[in-house]
Formats: structure tokens, sequence, C-alpha cells
């Protein structure tokens, strides 16, 4: 196999794989950080994001890397909401509870999208788009739009992280929710700013799973355990480790079909999960013990 | 103590499912993956089991007037939960017979933990696994769809009889893909044709151009891609035509949907063919046709026919054995015999009169013959069809 066909078939879709995988694993390990609890909702809030943008689209006649936002916001939103009526009352119960609980909100997010779009499988654009060869290396548009904006949002909740206020407070309540709270953090503010940062990006993993393969309501939950993986690979609580850990997971999956028969792709991920709890459970970069 | 109160209140259960009243209703039950991998094709089979429901109780209903009443509950094309619904429909809802479901996979385990146990007849009229022929279903278990042991030799024979003499295979990991698979690939091996990959997929995965990478590495430029349409199938569809690993590509029935047509338009699919089992024609179809299409149904909509047939059969072997269980199969088999009156799709007042008389029937499918051989299963047609504007078109039929 020439390099050619390696970059292109094998590592190319297993990086824009891995950034959509990111983009979950960053907001699974920031509701960990400051929540501790696994939020296994968060599928299905992807494909409800996915799902708005679709409708934005075919109700505004926009493209649909312009309904990108409006679905940003309403997922965020709708994070919010979730944390709310479900999740808010059960805070300083057991956090397995809370965990179970996500689980429920899954089953129904999944049931809103089913009612309302129906379970055909549809998507973003009709018809083939080719991709442009650029010295060889063939990259679709719309993945390179991808791997832009992964990369813009990661630095912008970087800076956000880092340099923003807010972003220290979150930072402060990963760390020690009671002292950030002795500090005068307000706790919920702090929470709410979670939901709509893991809301946010849930809903853009969504939308660019859509954009890169099909539209379908099971399409959100398909992609949970590898962004679990991918979340834990790294290191839970650590979002650089969330962006490591994503592309690990999904260019490991493509490249596994190298070396195993292809009906066993899905195993990949479960593998690479086993050999990080048993090896190194606190991930690639030291995450908070599980 | 503890096993004798068990023991007790098993024992008590047992005497109050004993003691249950013969009810003024006879319940069936109505399997479909309304959820899952198959789900597209759902909605118009559930039509076309309550339209056959309605038939029989506007005609006077099952035994002494009694009303039919079909349970619809969701096989969601799994396993487990085609286990779970079943469970539920044969102890819950006291059902004794089903209809579904449509997946071979949701047909094995629901069959092998449920229906077979208890003795409950099952009619599926769209899983089409070579697997089925061969479980041991104590000839409770029947299909008024072929078997796609059938399909997949038509299709290689079909190919080869077209110049098609190398391909690549790519089929779904699971009952319905695996078998279909086997059954090409032995026949177009047999017959000289020469299969430079054959590998399976998982279906809920986002991206298969690696998996496409390694399977158009032998050189075939025609890829047989055993699949569902509405899943992993349109995926990998999408991803073979973008990046040009095929030309060719052949599908059977599970990738016969309309959703490739809705997402790439017909004018990318110039060069994909399926094949899928065709109702041979005849006035038993003709009848159903009108009489569903006139319900509001889509006469087009996959395995609406076998589906018909399917909860039709059931009400006649219930009415032929006067509603006990233990008798269902043989007298499944007394309605479709081949001897006796003919009976058309609908006509249940002729078959209830009929059978009140003793006379023989012979139940005359919308989806062919239905003349069961002994595995429960029937013959079929195919039609290997191409992409025609929004719909598909028959270019000949299969042999």
């Amino acid at each position: 196999m020439d390099i050619f066909s390696f970059v292109n078939f094998f590592l190319l879709p297993g990086v824009v794989q891995g950034s959509i995988y990111a983009l979950g694993a960053i907001g699974i390990t920031l509701i960990y950080a400051i929540m501790r609890y696994g939020h296994f909702a968060h599928g299905d809030l992807a494909t409800f994001g996915a799902f708005t943008a679709l409708f934005v689209a075919g109700l505004l006649g926009l493209s649909p890397y312009a309904a990108l936002p409006v679905a940003v916001v309403v997922a965020a939103l709708l994070a919010i909401a979730i944390d709310w009526l479900f999740y808010a009352h059960l805070r300083r119960m057991p956090k397995i509870i809370t965990t179970i609980a996500s689980f429920g909100v899954a089953l129904m997010l999944r049931s809103v999208v089913q009612i309302i779009w129906g379970v055909d499988t549809t998507s973003y654009t009709r018809g083939i788009s080719r991709p442009e060869n650029w010295f060889g290396i063939r990259v679709k548009p719309h993945e390179l739009v991808t791997l832009l904006v992964v990369i813009g949002l990661v630095i912008a909740l970087h800076l956000f992280l880092t340099r923003n206020k807010w972003g220290k407070a979150m930072r402060a309540m990963s760390d020690n929710p009671d002292l950030a709270l002795l500090s005068g953090i307000d706790n919920n503010k702090v929470i709410a700013m979670t939901w709509v940062i893991a809301g946010g990006l849930c809903a853009a993993s969504g939308f660019f799973l859509g954009l890169n393969t099909e539209l379908r309501s099971l399409m959100g939950w398909n992609i949970l355990l590898p962004t679990f993986a991918a979340a834990i690979l790294g290191g839970v609580g650590r979002i650089e480790g969330a962006i490591v850990g994503g592309l690990v997971v999904g260019v490991t999956e493509e490249l596994s079909v190298l070396v195993i028969p292809s009906e066993y792709k899905m195993l990949s991920s479960f593998a690479i999960l086993l050999v990080v709890l048993l090896l190194r459970p606190t991930g690639l970069f030291r995450g908070k013990i599980l | 103590m503890k096993l004798k109160s068990l023991g007790l209140a098993a024992w008590l259960l047992g005497t109050c499912a004993l003691a249950t009243p013969a009810l003024a209703q006879v319940n069936i039950g109505l399997l479909a993956g309304i959820t899952g991998g198959a789900a597209a094709m759902a909605p118009e089979i559930i039509k076309s089991y309550e339209f056959a429901v309605k038939q029989v109780n506007d005609q006077g209903g099952i035994l002494n007037g009694q009303k039919l009443v079909g349970n619809v509950a969701d096989s969601g094309c799994k396993p487990q939960v085609a286990a779970d619904a079943a469970t539920k429909l044969v102890n819950v809802s006291r059902v004794i017979g089903i209809a579904g479901p449509m997946c071979s996979g949701a047909l094995l385990a629901a069959a092998n933990s449920a229906t077979i146990p208890a003795g409950v007849l099952l009619i599926s009229p769209a899983a089409t696994s070579p697997e089925i022929t061969t479980l041991k279903d104590n000839d409770l278990v029947f299909r008024t769809v072929p078997s796609d042991e059938y399909q997949g030799q038509a299709l290689a024979r079909t190919l080869l009889s077209r110049g098609t003499q190398t391909v690549a295979v790519s089929f779904i990991n699971n009952d319905y893909g695996k078998g279909i698979a086997a059954a090409f690939k032995k026949e177009f091996e047999a017959k000289g044709g020469k299969i430079t990959a054959f590998a399976g997929h998982e279906e809920s995965k986002s991206s298969y151009r690696s998996d496409l990478a390694e399977l158009a590495k032998g050189g075939a430029d025609t890829l047989v891609l055993l699949d569902y349409g509405d899943t992993s199938g349109l995926t990998i569809l999408r991803e073979a035509i973008e990046n040009g690993f095929f030309k060719n590509f052949v599908g059977a029935e599970g990738m016969k949907t309309s959703a490739p047509i809705k997402a790439f338009g017909a004018e990318n699919l110039s060069t994909f063919i399926a094949s899928a089992p065709i109702p041979a024609k005849s006035q038993a179809l003709d009848i159903f046709n009108a009489a569903f299409s006139k319900a509001g149904g889509d006469v087009n909509g996959s395995y609406v026919a076998p589906s018909f047939d399917a909860v039709f059969l059931l009400a006649l072997a219930i009415e032929k054995a006067g509603g006990d269980k233990t008798k269902l199969p043989q007298s499944l088999r007394a309605v479709t015999s081949g001897k006796g009156e003919p009976i058309m799709p609908g006509e249940w007042k002729k078959a209830k009169e009929l059978i009140a008389a003793g006379k023989e029937i012979d139940y005359k499918g919308a989806s062919g013959s239905v003349n069961f051989d002994e595995r429960g299963d029937v013959p079929g047609s195919y039609g290997l069809f191409k992409v025609s504007g929004s719909d598909y078109e028959v270019i000949t039929e299969m042999k």
C-alpha cells in the first residue's frame, strides 16, 4: 500500500472521526470533572443537536453550516433544562443515581427525536460530493471544515478555561468543590456553565457526524462507547486528554481493519478501553481516578 | 420455608393460568422492527398486518363471532429486544400466534426464547436468513417470504449470466447478512465466478473507508453489498461512490429502499442494481393490491403482501383449529395444502363458512402460493431492479 492510500483511506477518516469523538469526549470529561458522574445521555443529545440543525436549515432554507450555531445554542439550553429537570435534585445523592438517570434521559431524548423527525435516515445535503485532490491527498470540503471548526472550538475552550474568570472558577470547582464554594464561587452558575459548554460541543459533534455520514435516530447512541473510551483513555477530567483520546480511538478504529477482520472493528474501542483500565486507570494525562 | 412459599406461589399462579376463562376475543401478536435498522419498512408492514385483522373482524370475526385482536409490539430488529417483546406477548398478552418479526436475528431469538417453548405459532413475513430453515422449531415457525438461500443463489447466477465474473463482497455482520452472503459465495464460486474479497462489517460505524480500501485491493470493480439501505449500507455506498473504490454496485432486497435514491439522487446510482423478491403476478395479488391501496396502504412497500398473508393465515389456522393452540401448525398446513376450494386474500367470510361446513380450503396468498415445505419455507421468485426516477424498475427476472 502506498503512502497516499494509507493517508486517504485510513489516517484521514480516522482523524475526522476522532475529532468528532473528541468533541463529545470533552463534554463527558468536563461533566465528570465538575459533577463527578458519567453522562450517558450525551450521545442522544448529539443526535438532538444534529436534527435541530437539519430542522433549522430546512425551515430557513439556510446552508447546514449556518444552522450549526443555532443548533449549538438550542442544545446548550436543552442541556441546562435537562439538568434542572432531572439531575439537580439528585445532586446530593450518590452519583450512581444520576448516572442511571442519564440513561433514562437518553431514552427520552431518542424517543423525542424519533417522534419529531421519524426513524428514516436523512442527510443535510442531497447528492454525492467527491473529494478534492490536493497533491495526492484527497479531502472533502466538509472534512476540512470539520477539522478546522474542531480546532477552533478547542482553542476557544482552552482560552476560556485559562483566561476567563468563569473558566477559572470551573477549574477551581473541578479541583475541590467545597473549597471553591468557600471562596465565593457560585456552584450553580458553574454547573450551568458546564452544561452550556458540554451541550454546545455535543451538538457540534452530532452535526459533524451527520455532515460526514447521515442523520439517523441512533447515530449518537452508536458513538457513545467510543466517546467514553476516548474520555477514559485521555484521563477523565482532562480536556487535552479527551482530545488526544478521541484522535487515538478514531485512528485506531480505522487502522484496526489492517490487522483484524473488519467485522471486529467495533472491538477496537472496547480493547482500548480495557487495556487502559488495566494498565493505566488514570489515563494518558493522569485524570481523576474513577 | 422460603422454598415452600415459592412453590405455593407458583402453584397458585399455575391454577390462575389454567382457570383463565374463555375470552370474547382472540389475541395474536404483531411483531415488527418499529425501531432499529429496518425501521423504515415497519409502518407499511404494520398497516398491512392491521388491514388483515380488520378484514377478519369486518366479516364476522373469528370462531364464534369473537374479535381478533392484534397486539403490536416492537422487535427492534435486535435479538434481545425481540425476545423481550415476544415473551411479553406470550406471557402477558396471552397470544396464541404471532406474525413477525421482520429481522432474522430477531426471529431466531424470539423463537428460541419465547414462542417455541410456549408452543406459539410464528409466521414471519420478512425474516429471510437461511438459518431459520434449520431451526429446531417443532413445526412452529413458518415464513411467507422465501429464504435467502434461494435469493443468494439466484443473484449469483444472474450476475454471472450478465457477464460479471469478479466481485468483492461486503455483508452486514448479522444473521441476515451472513446467511445471504454465504449462499451467494457458494453458488458464485461453484459456477466459476471469482470473489476477490469477502468481509463482514458492523452496522453502526460512521466510517467504512478503511473497510472499502481493504475490499478494493483485490482489483474487482463490482461490489456486492448485502446490507440495509437505511443504515450502514447507505454509508458504505456513499463512501464507495465518493472515493471511487468500485464502479458497479449490487445489492439484495435490504438495499432496495428509497433511502439511497433520496440521499444521492438517481443520477449517481446509474450503476447500482439490487435483487428483491417479487410477488408472482396472480389474481390473488391483484385483489390484495386493489383492497390495500383503497384502505390507504402503499402496495409498493417492502413485504406488505407477505405481511398480509402472515396475519390472514394465522387467522385461518386459528379458525380451522377451533382456537386450539396445539392444533395450529397442522391447521396451517391444512389451509395451504394446495387442495380444496381456493380462498383469495380477504375472502374471510367464504373461508369461515367452508371451514364450518367441514370442507377443505386452500389459501392463495397475495405473495405467492404459500404452500409451505416441510421446513415451513415457501419458494420464491426474484427480480433484478435498477434505479429509475425516484423508484426502482425491474430489469429482468432472476432464475
